[in-house]
């Protein structure tokens, strides 16, 4: 009940916060897309739409997922509202999950908007069979997954750095996170076992954004854009991957945050 | 001086506004000055900064379709720009690279290797004229996408009409005939290539396969442009030579080309494929296309007016013959 309140609030701070301003260039983007790719593309508009789309839900989200993240806890305490909130009977691991329920709560408004705005261009342009709509939707499933994951990793560093760095961190972690197969292989060709052997622990320790973006080696946006189904079970084993990752990295938050001194 | 001063007093908060749309405003004419000077011939460096298709993939960070999507815009921009393409050292140097790496960020896109392998095959000014290129970028296409029987065939188009090489045009229209679901007349294209001879009916047939079957719109454009301008050099050596046997009876080339009609060489004088009436020049016995034309001309790869000619000469002397026969009953 009490996290339940705390997302609440973050989820009205986000909103006063003009989060959702995003949108409308989103539009734009979407509106403009219809228009213009006519006439500079040679067929595939309505794959150019989807591309464009899914791709813009998901940058846009993850910046999101970054920016407001990293000030998710640091913001509280340098307007130091931390110190009434915790002087209510709230434990610090409430408040860590509430505030990123509350993010992640922000995210999934501003991805079912988004959504509904890329249906209505590619409906606008016409010709798209109901189930090329229903075909979007595990992408986007996907997507969200990453920026639920996303915002985990920025919520660990607001909760003991500085905004910059905090960005700094989880935008490069953001970036690894799409190589991490290449720490695999990497692993896998070297000769060397140390090396091997810590290859193997990066790609097991930094979080695997590209379990969200390929499923069953096939990029999750462009089966989409080409109407193709995914695997239920590999959507399945993603989520379960989100899940533990996010609930790994909450803890290390929630303890992070408890052991902090507010004195 | 002091009706300056409260003139500006009462305007305070009008002036900056005023100024500020008056910068706004001279911005363009500012921006067109300087346009003006740059050096348009070097504006275009034509360099591509990574030409790589796995370090563009690698840089693309998931979003392969998208970055693969801004590739083709690009390539058809690069393609497109005619003018462009002219001033450049080598018209389309980086074509084949640009293509390379959209088919490589998306292997699916099985439009890009059909029209990209026009790109690169047409010759020069129209197209790259790397002929080799368009068939590497169509074998990728068939090795990534295998039940697409059109890539086939536009190889073997390829090798026919970029190359002239019947015989491996037969062989690729022959395996793409293979293919389940290519169309029943693959199998009668591959055998007349692989045949000899017949070597612009058989690109009449082509051209007009494409002409009735392609869903693309620029594609049934090119065919039929292709179509135009084989009807019109044949109506252009036809009447060459009716005006060839003229001058030979009468002496000297007919002033107008109702004459040729008047004397029963021809029936009727024909038009272009738009219908526009062809230029005649009495004094050099030359045609062309009138400027008003439809056709939008395209110089064919195969020179066969001699060919043409032997045959209108044969059914000339054959009905020649015939009517010398009958007049003599």
């Amino acid at each position: 009940m009490r996290v339940a309140a705390i997302a609440r609030n973050t989820f009205r701070e986000n909103i006063r916060d003009k989060i959702l301003y995003n949108l409308i260039l989103f539009a734009l983007l979407m509106i403009a897309s219809s228009f213009v790719l006519g006439q500079l593309t040679l067929g595939y508009d309505d794959k150019v739409i989807i591309d464009l789309g899914l791709s813009a839900i998901s940058v846009f989200g993850s910046l999101i997922a970054i920016f407001i993240g990293i000030g998710l806890v640091y913001k509280e305490l340098e307007r130091r509202t931390v110190y009434a909130l915790l002087a209510k009977p709230v434990h610090r691991w409430e408040f860590i999950l509430g505030k990123y329920l509350g993010l992640v709560f922000t995210l999934l408004v501003n991805v079912v908007i988004m959504t509904a705005g890329l249906a209505l261009t590619l409906a606008y342009r016409g010709g798209i069979p109901l189930h090329g709509y229903l075909r979007l939707l595990p992408a986007i499933y996907l997507i969200f997954l990453s920026l639920a994951l996303i915002t985990a990793v920025a919520l660990v560093f607001s909760a003991f750095s500085t905004p910059a760095l905090s960005a700094l961190f989880t935008f490069f972690l953001w970036i690894i996170g799409h190589f991490n197969l290449d720490l695999l292989r990497f692993s896998r060709t070297t000769e060397s076992a140390p090396a091997a052997f810590i290859f193997k622990a990066l790609y097991y320790l930094l979080p695997n954004i590209s379990n969200f973006s390929m499923v069953d080696s096939r990029n999750v946006i462009q089966s989409a854009a080409y109407y193709e189904p995914l695997n239920a079970a590999a959507i399945g084993w993603a989520t379960i991957y989100a899940v533990l990752y996010c609930a790994v990295l909450l803890t290390l938050a929630a303890a992070i945050f408890s052991g902090r001194d507010f004195k | 001086m002091s009706g300056f001063r409260s003139f500006l007093q009462a305007q305070r908060r009008r002036l900056p506004v005023a100024g500020v749309l008056a910068c706004a405003f001279l911005l363009k004419p500012v921006q067109d000055r300087l346009e003006a000077r740059l050096d348009r011939a070097s504006a275009d460096p034509d360099i591509l900064y990574f030409a790589s298709p796995s370090i563009v993939k690698a840089l693309a960070l998931g979003y392969d379709g998208l970055v693969a999507d801004v590739y083709w815009m690009r390539a058809i921009q690069y393609y497109g720009r005619r003018e462009e393409a002219a001033r450049r050292l080598i018209r389309y140097k980086n074509l084949p690279a640009l293509l390379d790496i959209v088919t490589t960020l998306d292997p699916r896109m099985a439009d890009v290797y059909r029209a990209g392998s026009v790109f690169l095959g047409e010759p020069e000014p129209l197209g790259a004229g790397e002929p080799l290129e368009a068939i590497r970028l169509l074998d990728k296409g068939i090795a990534r996408l295998p039940g697409d029987w059109r890539l086939g065939f536009d190889k073997g188009f390829a090798y026919y009409l970029y190359l002239k090489d019947r015989g491996r045009a037969g062989q690729a229209w022959l395996d793409a005939s293979r293919v389940p679901g290519a169309p029943p007349w693959m199998e009668g294209l591959a055998a007349r290539a692989l045949s000899e001879g017949g070597e612009v009916e058989m690109a009449r047939s082509l051209w007009q396969r494409q002409l009735e079957e392609a869903t693309r719109q620029d594609i049934r454009e090119n065919a039929r442009n292709h179509l135009h301008s084989i009807q019109a050099d044949e109506d252009i050596w036809t009447l060459e030579f009716f005006v060839e046997k003229y001058a030979a009876l009468y002496g000297a080339r007919p002033r107008r080309l109702d004459d040729l009609v008047s004397a029963g060489l021809i029936r009727f004088v024909p038009a272009d494929p738009s219908g526009v009436p062809y230029d005649y020049d009495p004094d050099s016995g030359w045609f062309s296309l009138n400027p008003k034309t439809g056709v939008r001309y395209i110089k064919m790869t195969y020179d066969y007016r001699e060919e043409f000619r032997e045959r209108l000469r044969r059914l000339y002397d054959a009905v020649k013959t015939q009517t010398t026969k009958t007049s003599k009953r």
